[in-house]
């Protein structure tokens, strides 16, 4: 009966799919630090899951979201589970926070998408997705405006901040970089909904860039690191398993 | 290795104690596979972690400290 009950508190929680399993298991914690990554055969393919807490992962997931400690603690342990699989597998991602009741409803779930989940398998074998950010080169400190009232102190706060409309006309500029990327990448994604507020922030793209075509990436960012000497700095990162390209139901990216 | 401005910095994943929280959380939120129909899920509260909160992001980015520091990787070209 005890075993009953503690079976029917867990959800599976999801990390992706691959077309293959392992000799090996993976030694990585899973999502929430203790339960083990375990692999299930699941309609010819094999999805990667832990058995979690109910309670934290199905009940209390919405309110957890925003408790900044527990997103950031279990953010990375999903990152890092993802990651060790990765490091031995092609695996389809899942998003984060993906979860399940039972084996059944996961099986019901990988059999409806199957068609996408193997086109979208093929779609990202051999590459790995890269983050690219553009900063602006640091300002020096805009001098404290003379204020006498509150509303004075808002509106000179506000002319100092970046509107959303300067920001989309400035990307003009990037139209260039944006192309040489495209020429190196399979992909490119739109990525930014957390980090979209980074203070200088003014360019940010996600690539699905095959492993092969590392150095050719790598080569463009120099070239354009040099031309934006001074003026901005490019951040870099990766190799991620390649979360942004994974189709959502019926509804496919732009492919080149 | 310059401390030149224009430079590009590189944030290995493989040792991720050089990414930010914000890259983490801009990369393991943005798609994947989504689920429907029998799945239960909720990301109800995503939209309270965008714009604005780097701040806060930052101080709680000692949680990546806290399981575990590996090496140094920043490196500069």
């Amino acid at each position: 009966m005890a075993a009953e009950l503690n079976a029917r508190d867990r959800v599976l929680y999801f990390y992706g799919i691959t077309e293959s399993r392992l000799a090996n298991s993976i030694q990585q914690p899973g999502v929430d630090l203790q339960s083990k990554i375990e692999a299930i055969d699941c309609e010819g393919l094999t999805c990667w899951i832990s058995r979690v807490s109910a309670v934290e992962f199905e009940k209390d997931l919405a309110q957890n979201m925003e408790n900044l400690d527990w997103l950031a603690t279990t953010s990375v342990a999903h990152q890092r589970a993802i990651s060790a699989i990765a490091r031995e597998v092609e695996i389809l991602p899942a998003r984060f926070g993906t979860v399940f009741r039972g084996e059944e409803s996961l099986r019901r779930h990988i059999r409806v998408a199957k068609r996408e989940i193997t086109r979208d398998l093929k779609r990202i074998k051999g590459a790995d997705e890269w983050g690219i950010k553009v900063f602006a080169a640091k300002a020096a400190p805009t001098p404290v405006p003379q204020v006498r009232s509150g509303k004075d102190y808002l509106k000179a706060k506000a002319a100092q901040l970046p509107s959303k409309r300067s920001r989309t006309e400035s990307n003009g500029e990037f139209a260039e970089f944006e192309n040489a990327l495209r020429k190196v990448a399979l992909e490119s994604a739109a990525v930014g909904n957390v980090s979209s507020g980074q203070r200088g922030l003014r360019f940010q793209t996600s690539l699905l860039v095959k492993r092969k075509d590392r150095k050719k990436l790598e080569s463009v960012l120099k070239k354009f690191s040099e031309r934006w000497a001074g003026a901005g700095q490019i951040e870099c990162t990766g190799p991620w398993p390649p979360y942004s390209f994974v189709s959502r139901p019926g509804e496919r990216a732009e492919k080149k | 290795m310059s401390a030149q401005p224009g430079s590009i910095v590189f944030a290995n994943q493989e040792s991720d104690d050089q990414l930010s929280l914000l890259d983490i959380l801009d990369h393991v939120l943005n798609q994947g596979v989504i689920l429907r129909g029998n799945l239960v899920i909720s990301l109800a509260g995503v939209d309270l972690v965008y714009v604005g909160l780097d701040v806060i992001l930052t101080s709680v980015e000692t949680a990546l400290r806290h399981m575990g520091a590996a090496t140094q990787t920043h490196r500069k070209v």
